[in-house]
């Protein structure tokens, strides 16, 4: 801002008044075209979005990319970070669902040390209380997949950490509002 | 999914459809990249390119050569081709055309493209790049300016097909006029400008649109009247207004706007020449080197009309206690504007010339005589004193050549100032009143910007008497256009105040860091050898008294002219905010600072 100012400051009315940070999703329609995963990351490093979460994938239509960014903010530094994004020439819509109206999930994959063979039936019988499949089983592993909002997954994770867990891949939240209206 | 962005049609589209016309075919023809290139520049209206050739651009300079109409100016650094893309464009407000060859040539214009894209003006930017195989494999001269330019464009291309550049070409000019203006960078490989492919005048520019980047959106007429009610019930209104009404035209807007309502008016650094400086109600800039009266108004304001501004750090110094009475109506086009710094009450997206035109159809008329004498009378009590104050007579002062530049041009002069103490002293004590007549580097504060950007006003308007002010330390970093300047028969008037210092870092080190002049004092050449080195004219000014005749001898004189005016060497721009402060918080000059200086 100015010469002066702290540089841990954000400027103007970007700064959150403490306490007054909550989490929120933007679903960011876009334009599959060259760069355009750059000029969105590239807004939310400048403006210094408190990113929690990056998901991209494809949407319903051909060509346009839906991404979902989890972010931790003020509601007025949310707003002036989409009416950023709104100015990338490539950004269609961007949506902020508030957290009532919004299903989100995220997938893991999470590969677990199951050593002696007890422990493998233990491990499958603890995923199924979360829903989650086998995808995978060698004579020292179990690969489990889960779905479900961020904090059944990190419940499951927390639950495995007892037989050593190999490796966790997340994907991080996708989010859709309930009910028949579309973003 | 929604996406209901209408594009308005522009102003320079005008020109669009007329060059269409004369291109106009039905049939498709076999053409090459490069040639589309041109046949597309020449459907936008091009006729002026700044540039400078290179391995990977070499086939669109051989197409060039078939297209007369494309008058394309070799520059001596592609810095400043793009700051005289950025000139002609802010004259013209048509959109500037610069190219340079991939690589270092890219990257030299990098400077330039963040200058437009920090004070918003339309300029496209054609570079060469390496050939699509040797993309991303560190070629010789390769440079990923997609990436490098991201942050400091509107928007950028890389044509990976030479089916999609005459398309991609109309998308970028388009991007660069429309909404908030910008510049906007097509990166070309050199196969595909070598490409042929069957090219047929299609019957719409494009049909892509896009969210928010080119819209140009229309003010509520919620916000509209909820602005007319606060205007009606303030007692101490301002308004401010920024490049926004350049950008806009709308002189003749706000001039009718203000005088309905009689609100005293500020101009931003980039609002300058935008309302004329001698009208009644025009009270001078805001901000850190703006003077007293009007940073004290804005003090005490109760309501501010800012209108085409972005509350820059200086204008509003620190920004708690900005204005700090004062509800803000805030007028822009970018919606991303709104509240970034100061929240607005009411927030009216829109271009400013339509804004303003409702707005003085819903105001009731106003009367602010109070106020304004209150205003007034602060600045006769600056005035009264700054007049008290000693000072060497003998050195040319800035006020003495910006009056002389005023007077032997009758006022209709365009001013082009580089970057530093000259730039406020041309802000601050030349008379503005030829719309759009202050061309200056606001937002990046680019030294080095205005001779090319000079170059490129005018030849944008021709007829125009173009003056350059700029320090001793910003005039040799494109010193080197002299040459182009030269070959293109182009007259500019250079002012150079030289005083022998990088004199605004010199302030900065007298207020803030204790007197240590680190690195500031700097020697120049004979300018009056080095104009004539350059087949120019030169010219030595040291008294105070010898001012008007060599302002008068540069207008007679064919060409370009230099006038190296030696000023005083330790002369400061006041009053002063220091950075972070309240704008009401100033340094003000004190009468023994000037006793003695040699």
């Amino acid at each position: 801002m100015t010469d002066q100012a702290a540089p841990v400051e954000r400027s103007g009315q970007s700064d959150a008044p403490s306490g007054s940070a909550r989490s929120h999703t933007l679903i960011v329609f876009a334009n599959d075209r060259h760069g355009t995963l750059d000029r969105i990351v590239s807004v939310l490093r400048r403006r210094r979005a408190k990113t929690q979460g990056f998901t991209i994938g494809r949407s319903e239509l051909p060509n346009v990319v839906r991404i979902t960014i989890v972010m931790d903010d003020s509601e007025v530094a949310v707003e002036h970070l989409i009416e950023q994004l709104r100015k990338v020439v490539d950004v269609q819509q961007i949506a902020n669902l508030s957290s009532e109206r919004t299903v989100a999930r995220e997938l893991a994959l999470i590969k677990v040390n199951s050593g002696e063979s007890q422990h493998s039936s233990e491990i499958i019988e603890l995923g199924h209380l979360f829903g989650a499949h086998v995808v995978d089983v060698t004579t020292q592993t179990v690969t489990l997949e889960v779905t479900g909002s961020e904090e059944k997954v990190e419940k499951l994770v927390n639950s495995l950490q007892s037989y050593g867990i190999r490796e966790v891949a997340r994907t991080g939240s996708v989010a859709m509002t309930r009910g028949e209206e579309g973003i | 999914m929604n996406v209901a962005a209408t594009i308005t049609q522009q102003p320079g589209e005008a020109s669009v459809h007329q060059a269409r016309q004369s291109t106009e075919t039905t049939e498709a023809r076999e053409l090459s990249g490069s040639q589309i290139l041109c046949e597309a520049l020449v459907r936008e209206g091009v006729e002026l390119l700044y540039g400078y050739p290179g391995g990977a651009i070499m086939p669109f300079y051989d197409a060039l050569t078939s297209y007369p109409s494309l008058h394309h100016v070799l520059v001596r650094h592609e810095q400043a081709a793009a700051h005289a893309a950025d000139g002609y464009a802010r004259a013209t407000g048509k959109v500037g055309v610069c190219v340079a060859t991939s690589g270092p040539g890219a990257t030299n214009l990098v400077t330039g493209l963040a200058t437009a894209y920090m004070d918003s003006t339309p300029i496209v930017a054609i570079t060469g790049q390496v050939a699509r195989p040797f993309i991303g494999r560190d070629a010789f001269q390769e440079t990923d300016i997609l990436g490098v330019t991201l942050p400091i464009t509107k928007h950028n291309f890389l044509v990976l097909r030479v089916e999609e550049l005459a398309e991609t070409v109309h998308e970028a000019f388009r991007l660069a006029r429309s909404g908030r203006p910008g510049p906007v960078v097509i990166d070309v490989p050199k196969d595909v400008q070598f490409s042929k492919t069957q090219y047929r005048v299609s019957a719409s520019a494009s049909s892509i649109e896009h969210f928010s980047a080119s819209r140009t959106p229309h003010p509520s007429e919620g916000t509209i009247a909820e602005a007319a009610q606060l205007i009606a019930r303030a007692q101490r209104p301002l308004i401010m207004s920024g490049h926004g009404v350049i950008l806009a035209k709308a002189y003749a807007e706000l001039r009718a706007f203000a005088e309905k309502t009689n609100i005293p008016v500020i101009n931003t650094l980039l609002g300058l020449s935008g309302f004329p400086s001698t009208h009644p109600l025009a009270i001078g800039m805001p901000g850190m080197h703006g003077p007293a009266h009007v940073n004290h108004a804005i003090g005490v304001a109760d309501l501010i009309i800012g209108v085409g501004l972005r509350f820059d750090d200086r204008v509003t110094g620190k920004v708690s206690e900005f204005a700090p009475h004062a509800r803000i109506i805030h007028i822009d086009i970018d919606p991303s504007e709104m509240h970034k710094v100061k929240r607005a009450v009411v927030p009216i997206v829109a271009d400013a010339r339509e804004a303003l035109e409702r707005l003085t159809e819903v105001v009731e008329p106003g009367e602010h005589s109070i106020w304004m004498n209150e205003v007034r009378s602060w600045e006769a009590e600056n005035n009264e004193r700054s007049a008290s104050i000693q000072r060497n007579q003998e050195y040319p002062d800035p006020t003495t050549i910006l009056e002389a530049i005023g007077a032997e041009t009758n006022g209709d002069a365009i001013i082009v100032t580089d970057v530093g103490q000259h730039q406020m002293w041309t802000a601050r004590h030349y008379t503005w009143t030829r719309p759009n007549s202050h061309i200056t580097s606001g937002g990046l504060g680019t030294m080095g910007f205005s001779l090319p950007a000079a170059m490129g006003v005018k030849m944008g308007i021709p007829d125009a008497t173009v003056w350059v002010v700029a320090g001793d330390g910003g005039i040799q970093m494109n010193i080197q256009e002299l040459a182009t300047l030269r070959q293109e028969g182009i007259a500019v008037k250079v002012a150079i105040m030289n005083n022998g210092y990088l004199g605004m870092v010199r302030q900065w080190q007298h207020f803030f860091h204790g007197g240590n002049y680190s690195e500031t004092p700097i020697t120049g050449p004979d300018y009056i050898k080095l104009a004539e080195a350059y087949g120019l004219t030169g010219m030595r000014v040291t008294r105070r008294e010898e001012v008007t005749a060599a302002v008068r001898k540069a207008m007679e004189t064919e060409g370009t002219v230099i006038i190296d005016f030696v000023i005083e060497s330790e002369a400061n721009v006041y009053p002063m905010v220091a950075p972070g402060a309240a704008i009401t918080n100033m340094i003000e000059e004190k009468p023994e600072e000037n006793a003695g200086h040699d």
